[in-house]
């Protein structure tokens, strides 16, 4: 929590026979981020691949161009194939599969092209069908022309008109009209001119011969022909995929992972006979190592640490708890913290959810976003990215139910029990009474959420610092002291907000009471507006200590502080907006559903209410919530300390889906 | 208050955060362009972008205040 794993530079040497073992072990533990060498030298020079690679990415390219032969790029093995098995039937498989499925899949694409050859012919000749002339007779004189097409108007009386000796066939069809033109070789341009003003589109016969009737009839029995050859060998290439699809794709990661590990000493040190592994391990994994590789290798291989130098960048590994492991996918979305960084994951863990909870504020579209973010959490088990997703979408439906049953009391929009004064309005008590009353009505405690917003970006921002102090206290104390004077500024704002609010709000009123009341109450009225000299001097006090640690270009952006600040209304803002969409769509549908007589109508307001209300408030709530609740942590909060830019800790390890090692 | 200065205190308060709304969205709408165009090219430009595509928000915030204050006035 709020830092990364610590980690250790460390080296791994060996003997150069123990070189495969070694790479072996380190790819079963994955704790070694490997630093690629680059400076080759007389001594240390790059690895050779190990001798199995060349085998392996052969016998890998084979199987990958199979895999698009055969269409199974997508395929998903229905069980895991244990590797010893993998490489017994592999052999076999490969000379079979290499005898069938090239010749069949070139087979298949050459029918293909075949039968779009043959329904390309059809559809050029098609037009010119009614004219009943072979094809061969439309060219090769020498005193006269023949041009074909399509045009949009009818070019014969133009034609007639200015040209003389022509012969104009042509038949009418949806939307434009077939035109074959015989005229004198002297008067193609007259024609050619003619026929453009009419729209016209020239059609290229092909090359073959016969009354276009009869070639159509006689292409569409060769389709037919065709077509059965193509279902015979996809029905061969549907077995060669039943028999060996499951083969084929566990073996092709079996091998990339084979590949991988035999191209690993391509990125480190070797000497005539020893190797040297550079990198990075979490410092409580060393011992581990240890121990694995004395037991592997038979004391060839060794790890060593190295003291940390100033200038190094080790890679960073988020860690954090279960439960709060998920929110890293807002982090990874921005950029990995530094390694001496705070990590917020922590933070947004609290604020996300506690900020969408309270905009969604509705026990019914709370619980219906659990259901949501459950459903994508255990049905796409694939994705790490959907689990995480539906993870956060979960927690924030958790605390939008949280919201909506114990502080606003309403569900679907609809409040448990009527407001004070507005009786007539639909309410759950009339089904069903339900032992919550609202704390905060959105329609008409507009100010006490605004006051509340402010508060949360108060503490919210005040955090921000204070990491920002945090991260800064150990590299430059200026910039930690600019901290302090930035949050002198902070309390100033807030000061000042909460005087000018006073009693208006149960929040302020309690707020200048218990924490604020250390501050001192003195003030004095400009244009109309009480000023606490308190909060003045704070902000005073902040900017001067501004000015002196960050320059005087810092000032500028005092003005954005209380933007920040004012920025956490959007939390009100959204409840009061969502609330006010769910009554709008209630009160015009529910007298509909519940005051008709008609059945039909009965219907149609009930669907017209679901569909609404799913889709405004649900689906677009939910999306404008989860927006504006990430957008408050990483633009106001993150700004205030975060610097990112780390490396991702990537050790050397692969993932096995179909294939395993041990079965 | 007269009801007509209150009705031209309303009407100002309107376009103090309309006119302010109208000057975020035109800002926004081109960092957005932008911001999605990186975002394509490069994931990783998500969060960057966000942040540059939220800036002019500033300004609406500005409108908000100041109509705030006119309603309060």
């Amino acid at each position: 929590m709020l830092r990364p794993e610590e980690m250790t530079r460390a080296v791994v040497v060996g003997s150069i026979e123990s070189l495969d073992v070694t790479i072996e072990c380190l790819y079963e533990l994955g704790v070694l981020h490997l630093i690629d060498f680059t400076a080759q030298d007389e001594e240390f020079r790059l690895g050779q691949p190990l001798p199995k690679a060349s085998d392996a990415s052969q016998k890998l390219l084979k199987l990958r161009s199979m895999i698009r032969s055969l269409e199974i790029e997508g395929h998903k093995p229905s069980e895991t194939i244990g590797v010893p098995q993998l490489a017994m039937s592999l052999e076999q498989a490969l000379v079979t599969l290499d005898l069938n499925t090239s010749s069949k899949a070139e087979a298949r694409q050459r029918v293909q092209s075949l039968i779009r050859e043959k329904e390309s012919e059809m559809r050029t000749l098609e037009p010119f069908e009614s004219f009943e002339i072979p094809v061969e007779d439309y060219e090769g004189y020498e005193t006269i022309f023949s041009v074909l097409g399509v045009c949009r108007s009818d070019p014969e009386g133009d034609l007639r008109a200015r040209v003389r000796d022509i012969e104009v066939l042509k038949s009418q069809r949806k939307g434009d009209i077939a035109v074959a033109v015989f005229a004198r070789a002297e008067d193609r341009a007259e024609v050619t001119q003619v026929l453009t003003d009419h729209g016209f589109q020239e059609t290229k016969l092909p090359k073959v011969a016969g009354v276009p009737s009869r070639v159509i009839a006689r292409n569409r029995s060769e389709i037919a022909d065709l077509e059965k050859d193509l279902t015979r060998t996809e029905s061969d290439l549907e077995s060669i995929r039943k028999q060996f699809a499951d083969l084929i794709v566990a073996s092709e990661e079996h091998l990339s992972i084979e590949v991988l590990k035999a191209e690993t000493p391509l990125r480190i040190a070797t000497t005539a006979n020893s190797f040297v592994m550079d990198g990075w391990i979490p410092s409580s994994k060393v011992a581990g190592l240890q121990e694995a590789l004395n037991r592997l290798c038979c004391g060839l291989a060794f790890v060593e640490t190295l003291p940390v130098e100033k200038h190094d960048d080790p890679p960073v590994k988020l860690k954090n708890p279960v439960p709060v492991k998920p929110f890293e996918f807002f982090i990874d979305l921005v950029s990995t913290p530094k390694y001496d960084e705070i990590d917020p994951t922590i933070v947004l863990f609290i604020t996300f959810p506690l900020f969408f909870g309270f905009m969604i504020g509705d026990i019914g579209f709370g619980l219906g976003l659990m259901a949501l973010g459950a459903f994508i959490r255990f049905k796409f088990k694939d994705s790490a990215e959907a689990r995480k997703l539906g993870a956060i979408i979960l927690a924030g439906g958790f605390f939008a139910s949280v919201f909506g049953l114990f502080v606003f009391a309403e569900a679907f929009g609809v409040p448990f029990h009527a407001p004070e004064g507005a009786h007539d309005e639909y309410a759950w008590d009339g089904f069903v009474y339900i032992p919550f009353h609202h704390v905060l009505d959105k329609m008409h405690d507009i100010k006490e959420m605004l006051a509340l917003s402010l508060l949360a970006g108060w503490v919210h921002l005040t955090l921000g610092f204070v990491l920002g102090f945090v991260n800064h206290y150990r590299h430059e104390k200026k910039h930690a002291l600019a901290k302090v004077a930035w949050l002198m500024v902070l309390l100033g704002i807030f000061v000042e907000m909460m005087v000018i609010a006073g009693n208006a709000t149960v929040t302020s009123e309690f707020l200048n009471s218990t924490v604020l009341s250390p501050v001192p109450g003195a003030s004095v009225e400009l244009a109309g507006m009480e000023v606490s000299l308190s909060a003045v001097a704070l902000i005073v006090l902040g900017i001067v200590g501004l000015a002196l640690t960050e320059g005087p270009l810092a000032l500028s952006e005092v003005i954005g502080l209380f933007t920040n600040l004012v920025s956490y209304t959007r939390l009100a803002a959204l409840a009061v907006g969502k609330g006010a969409m769910a009554l709008a769509f209630n009160s015009m549908l529910l007298p509909l559903i519940f005051e008709s007589h008609s059945i039909a109508f009965i219907i149609m307001g009930a669907l017209a209410l679901f569909v609404t209300q799913m889709f405004f408030v649900f689906f677009l709530g939910a999306l404008s919530a989860g927006i504006q609740a990430i957008r408050l942590n990483y633009v106001e909060f993150f700004l205030k300390f975060f610097e990112g830019g780390g490396k991702e800790f990537s050790p050397l390890r692969y993932e096995r889906k179909y294939s395993v090692v041990s079965k | 208050m007269d009801p007509t200065q209150m009705g031209m205190a309303l009407v100002g308060a309107g376009i103090a955060i309309g006119a302010a709304g109208i000057g975020t969205g035109i800002a926004q709408g081109q960092v957005g362009a932008a911001a999605v165009g990186a975002t394509a090219e490069n994931p990783k430009m998500f969060g960057k972008g966000m942040i540059l595509m939220v800036l002019p928000e500033t300004i609406v915030i500005l409108g908000f205040v100041v109509a705030f204050l006119i309603m309060n006035a």
